[in-house]
């Protein structure tokens, strides 16, 4: 065991999934920040969280018709980002602990979120950017 | 207060470090006037006469690429004293920070470098830290060398009439491109002017044949080549289109040319063309701009196009010009613009590969100045259309190959030490086991060398620190341009952080940090000197509240520094001198100015009285490894009473272990003294007192299993009395 406080474990979300639906839960929790149910987290954060994701989305839209820089989509993927570590602390505060292909979660710090977000979000945003630049879809 | 306090104390040296630092900013990044590269007459906008001493005037910009020629004045009479050129009208070979360094460049009659001059640099490198007096020293070496000489970066080899030049210690990337933008520049205007000769190659010769391959066949077998140019390589806004959409070909050879032009095309082609000359067809497909141009109808010359060979190019003229009337190869594309160029010069063959260049312009969006650039695309005859086949070609290595092959003997070496210190840390539960608290040195032995060699051999003489600015480099180039060569330069970077990104994942920073960093080793080094030397008694931690709060402050130095790089990464690269890298290894604490050595100093001085004040608090090269370590794979191992232990977290020199016993893997250095004391039954307080207890009660001490416990005694089973019948 990695941690000494078993309190700071959390449970999968996706329960005994295995196989395909394992990954497509995984693949949910990566891409859909707010939380379900009762844990859905407060209802304002959720709706300033629903409105900046709307967005960013058609941020993302408008940069692949060439309407937005790419300084622009990257001011705007940063601000939703740092809305999202919010977001998730409040509806899915926890995080991955050892390998990704492993079934461990901890409760996430402040920390852990900000470096999880900013990481995936880094993954996220360069593949859409890189894929929009080689579609020639961006003004640099 | 106090927190507040010692970051005024570290903040102080920074700003005094930046202000000294404009001293040394002359031709950074400087707004260049539009016309210097638009204007016919250069001259008036660079000093031409610096670079080549003697002249009084100079013509209008000549020639495909431009330059000017320089003369003195003898008693009325104009004598040619040599020529000038623009680095950046011939080439736009990119230095380390992916511009070109513009440099005005003067050359005499003979082709021997008579003066060079830098009117613009983007390199950060030159900007703090290597005075750009560096860059001029190092451009002066060239002064009364021959154009047409081997001259390379190292050392010289006479033997292979090889000339060296000396590198900028801690800048080699700047100046070997520095190096390539000198030679092609003075290459192809003396090549012009007629100083070099053009190589003279032996023809080819092409066998007989009927085939009559169609369009598909011909580009299968790369008889017909494509050359696309997107509109964002020129720095334009794309709407989908190509910028440029090219098909080009030879038409000498039979069998192409007949299958392109027809039968009588291709005779009436080849009647006009003497012996040694060539032709090759160009049509456009699609585009948004012509591959003619407007140069022809103003200067004869068609400025857009051209074709290389090796070290050779050949330009076209108006008379070079022959309408081409149309494409006969079965499923020829419709095309829109059209062309067949002669080549007339002598050294052509296309026996050897040559290129195809399309010459174009890139804006700068910014400053709205022009750079050349230029889009190549290779073409050679397949064996079977040349008689005997192709002949052998020997290419000369890219310039990343050769810094590898000069460097195989360091690179080896370094290869060796990370794949040591690799093996030493996945063995780490092997070397713990036969360490306890009190003797460490089967751990330290491996972790002491690593230190040694990383602060000796890759950080003093090597140089290959990691920093924090190349990851905003290679963060911008993987957005805007990535170019492999550029970071495969620097063979020995190029390897550390391949290994440093895998080690980051499986095992944390803290392999990184904790045993190979150079400026972190020798931080680390002296605070165990300092307790071996006796200071122990001044040497202290933070407390850990206080500490909690600073070690947040290294992650809004990487943000901060993420974030001013967007807008300006000369000035990143500016602030990232909080890094004492540069000081401690590139450039030596004594041979900067007093401020950067009084930081790099202080803190190498703090670092004896408290463990790694830097790593701790300030380092961004550590927040932006300690971020992704948050996913690190395999982490350290902790049991269920380290909850309430706090034997481990007193010993922790990192102060990575919190009051539940939980480790904070970001800042874990991988020190290993945990873990001596996990399976330490004297020292680790649980298993400690179970040995007590077994000792008590008679019993075994068995081995100490993976989850750091005493195996169970289990007392075997009594057999019964039916089993004891069948034995
Ligand atoms: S924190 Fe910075 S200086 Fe310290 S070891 Fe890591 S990279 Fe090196
Ligand atoms: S003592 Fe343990 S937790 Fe602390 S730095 Fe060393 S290995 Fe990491």
């Amino acid at each position: 065991m990695t941690l000494a406080d078993r309190n700071e474990l959390r449970q999968p979300s996706y329960g005994e999934a295995r196989g395909a639906a394992w990954l497509a839960a995984e693949l949910r929790d990566h891409l859909w920040p707010w939380g379900s149910g009762a844990q859905g987290g407060r209802t304002s954060l959720r709706l300033a969280g629903f409105g900046l994701a709307v967005a960013a989305t058609i941020a993302w839209i408008l940069t692949a018709l060439g309407h937005l820089s790419a300084g622009a989509i990257i001011g705007w993927w940063f601000g939703w980002s740092v809305l999202e570590v919010f977001v998730r602390l409040d509806g899915k505060p926890y995080v991955k602990e050892g390998p990704w292909w492993g079934r461990l979660y901890r409760r996430a710090s402040l920390m852990d979120m900000l470096c999880y977000v900013s990481f995936k979000n880094l993954l996220i945003g360069a593949s859409l950017f890189l894929s929009l630049k080689a579609m020639g879809l961006l003004q640099l | 207060m106090f927190s507040q306090r010692t970051l005024r104390r570290l903040l102080a040296p920074l700003a005094a470090l930046l202000l000294t630092s404009a001293a040394h900013a002359d031709t950074y990044e400087i707004k260049l006037p539009p016309e210097l590269s638009s204007s016919p007459r250069l001259c008036d906008y660079a000093p031409c006469s610096e670079v080549l001493p003697g002249a009084t005037s100079f013509s209008e910009r000549k020639g495909q690429p431009s330059y000017v020629e320089g003369y003195r004045d003898d008693a009325g009479q104009k004598t040619k004293v040599g020529y000038v050129m623009l680095s950046t009208d011939i080439t736009d070979i990119p230095a380390y920070s992916g511009k070109p360094v513009v440099t005005l460049i003067g050359m005499d009659t003979a082709g021997k470098f008579t003066g060079v001059k830098i009117l613009k640099h983007s390199e950060p490198i030159l900007l703090l830290g290597i005075p750009e007096s560096s860059l001029v020293k190092f451009n002066n070496q060239y002064l009364g060398q021959f154009v047409g000489d081997n001259i390379e970066i190292g050392k010289s080899r006479p033997e292979e009439n090889l000339i060296g030049l000396d590198a900028i210690t801690g800048a080699t990337v700047t100046v070997i491109a520095q190096n390539q933008v000198m030679m092609t520049s003075g290459t192809e205007v003396a090549k012009q002017v007629g100083i070099l000769k053009p190589v003279i190659r032996p023809q080819a010769r092409f066998p007989i044949s009927d085939a009559a391959p169609s369009w598909a066949n011909l580009v299968a077998d790369g008889s017909v080549q494509h050359l696309v140019v997107k509109p964002e390589d020129l720095g334009l806004k794309g709407d989908g289109r190509p910028y440029m959409d090219l098909w080009f070909g030879y038409l000498n050879q039979p069998t192409i040319g007949r299958a392109l032009l027809g039968k009588d095309g291709y005779a009436s082609l080849m009647a006009r063309l003497k012996e040694g000359e060539h032709a090759i067809f160009i049509i456009r497909t699609a585009g948004m701009d012509s591959f003619k141009g407007s140069g022809f109808v103003r200067g004869g010359i068609y400025d857009r196009v051209q074709v290389r060979q090796d070290k050779d190019s050949f330009t076209f003229r108006d008379l070079d010009y022959v309408n081409l009337w149309g494409l006969a190869a079965a499923g020829a594309p419709a095309y829109d613009e059209s062309a067949i160029f002669i080549i007339r010069g002598k050294g052509f063959s296309a026996a050897y590969p040559w290129k195809l260049v399309f010459l174009g312009n890139r804006i700068d969006k910014e400053t709205a100045a022009k750079t050349f650039a230029n889009f190549d695309r290779e073409y050679w005859l397949a064996d079977s259309y040349l008689e005997g086949g192709r002949p052998e070609v020997i290419k000369p290595d890219p310039t990343w190959l050769k810094v590898w092959k000069d460097k195989a003997l360091q690179i080896g070496a370094f290869i060796v030490l990370l794949l040591g210190v690799a093996a030493a840390y996945a063995n780490r539960d092997r070397l713990v086991r036969r360490s306890s608290h009190k003797n460490k040195w089967r751990v330290n032995a491996f972790k002491y060398t690593g230190w040694l060699l990383s602060i000796g051999f890759v950080g003093f003489q090597a140089m290959a620190q990691p920093s924090i600015t190349q990851v905003l480099t290679w963060f911008h180039s993987l957005l805007f341009q990535w170019q492999w060569e550029l970071f495969l330069s620097d063979p020995l970077i190029f390897i550390f952080w391949i290994f440093i990104i895998v080690t980051v994942f499986v095992w944390g920073r803290g392999l990184f940090c904790g045993w190979l960093c150079p400026f972190g080793s020798l931080s680390e080094l002296l605070y165990k000197l300092g307790r071996a030397c006796g200071l122990k008694r001044f040497q202290f931690h933070l407390p850990q509240a206080l500490h909690d709060r600073l070690k947040g402050l290294k992650y809004a130095i990487f943000f901060g520094l993420l974030a001013v790089s967007f807008f300006s990464m000369g000035l990143a690269e500016k602030l990232a001198e909080i890094e004492p890298f540069k000081t401690t290894f590139l450039v030596g604490l004594l041979n900067r100015s007093w401020p950067y050595t009084l930081f790099a100093g202080g803190l190498l001085g703090l670092s004896i009285f408290t463990e790694r004040p830097f790593c701790k608090y300030l380092c961004p090269l550590g927040a932006a490894l300690a971020m992704p370590t948050t996913f690190r794979w395999f982490g350290l191992k902790r049991k269920d009473e380290c909850t309430k232990c706090k034997a481990c977290a007193k010993g922790c020199g990192s102060l990575a272990i919190d009051t539940k016993g939980n480790i904070d893997q970001r800042e874990c250095m991988l020190c290993l003294d945990c873990m001596v004391l996990y399976y330490d039954d004297h020292a680790c307080p649980p298993l400690a007192q179970e040995r007590k207890r077994r000792d008590k009660a008679g019993q075994p001490l068995t081995p100490i299993d993976a989850r750091g416990y005493f195996i169970p005694i289990h007392p075997a089973p009594a057999r019964s009395a039916t089993e004891e019948k069948h034995s």
